[in-house]
């Protein structure tokens, strides 16, 4: 317990809203994929999250209940979402069916760019959160240096 | 005079309890869009009050070794109240962080960090004073 386990959560915060970033990306750079190695059109992806104590070592968990409160976060899966694909009328496509339909994935743009935004700003208050921790650190060094 | 005073004790005291705060927040922080996450917070100001007592109201003579030492310190076995905020709004993911209070406890926290380690140095200071006088 010391503030070196504080910038540990804030890393642990950084990688995971780095991860949902990830896959933010590759929803809105996909909105128009039909074909994918598993077959069919690709599938929006999303990310869970999911905290655990902080602590990585015998002797941190030992010392008790605070490291069992202060938690960390990650990413436990990414799942595929099964919204059903949108059917698109489009007979000379490659990838339409025997009616003319194509599956497009059924993704909103505009709703992964609000998470898109939601996790910018939740990067931005871990970086923040950094900042203050190491600035907190760097003034403990500062102890009897007059 | 005692270089370990309660004075200095108190200041070690609170640094202490303002990293483990620190730590607290930057868990909630993290955990911001965490489903079912509870917002944890930290208390130590009024049990840091009681074992500083600064006014001297609270404490007993003590004459031998063997009597409590009642609200003369105790820094030692002093602990801080951690517990789930009560108030946190309940977002529909069952996630209780207010992130922007949390940032502004957070820079609270370290203004006060600051203020203290810069305490300790100032009653550092006075004694190096006190030690170089002669000269």
């Amino acid at each position: 317990m010391d503030l070196l386990t504080s910038l540990r959560i804030s890393a642990s915060g950084l990688a995971a809203q780095r991860k949902r970033m990830e896959s933010v990306s590759s929803n809105i750079a996909n909105a128009q994929t039909t074909r994918t190695a598993e077959g069919g059109p690709y599938r929006k992806k999303e990310v869970v999250f999911g905290s655990e104590p902080a602590r990585d070592s015998f002797a941190e968990i030992l010392e008790g209940e605070l490291d069992e409160k202060a938690q960390t976060v990650h990413v436990t899966e990414v799942v595929n979402s099964d919204k059903p694909p949108i059917l698109k009328y489009e007979p000379s496509h490659p990838d339409a069916n025997k009616d003319g339909y194509v599956a497009y994935p059924d993704i909103n743009v505009m709703q992964e760019m609000a998470d898109m935004i939601e996790a910018q700003r939740a990067y931005e208050a871990n970086v923040s959160a950094v900042n203050t921790t190491k600035s907190m650190a760097l003034k403990t060094l500062e102890i009897g240096k007059n | 005079m005692d270089v370990n005073d309660k004075t200095f004790r108190a200041l070690a005291t609170s640094l202490k309890f303002r990293e483990m705060r620190q730590e607290l927040m930057t868990g909630n922080v993290a955990n911001a869009q965490t489903p079912g996450y509870k917002s944890v917070k930290l208390d130590f100001e009024e049990a840091l009050a009681r074992a500083t007592d600064v006014d001297g109201n609270l404490s007993m003579n003590a004459s031998d070794e063997r009597h409590f030492n009642v609200g003369g310190g105790g820094f030692n076995n002093l602990e801080p109240e951690v517990y789930e905020d009560p108030n946190g709004i309940v977002s529909e993911n069952g996630n209780t962080v207010d992130v922007e209070a949390e940032m502004a406890r957070m820079a609270e926290n370290k203004i006060m960090y600051d203020t203290t380690v810069q305490l300790i140095n100032k009653k550092l200071g006075l004694m190096k004073y006190a030690l170089n006088s002669e000269k």
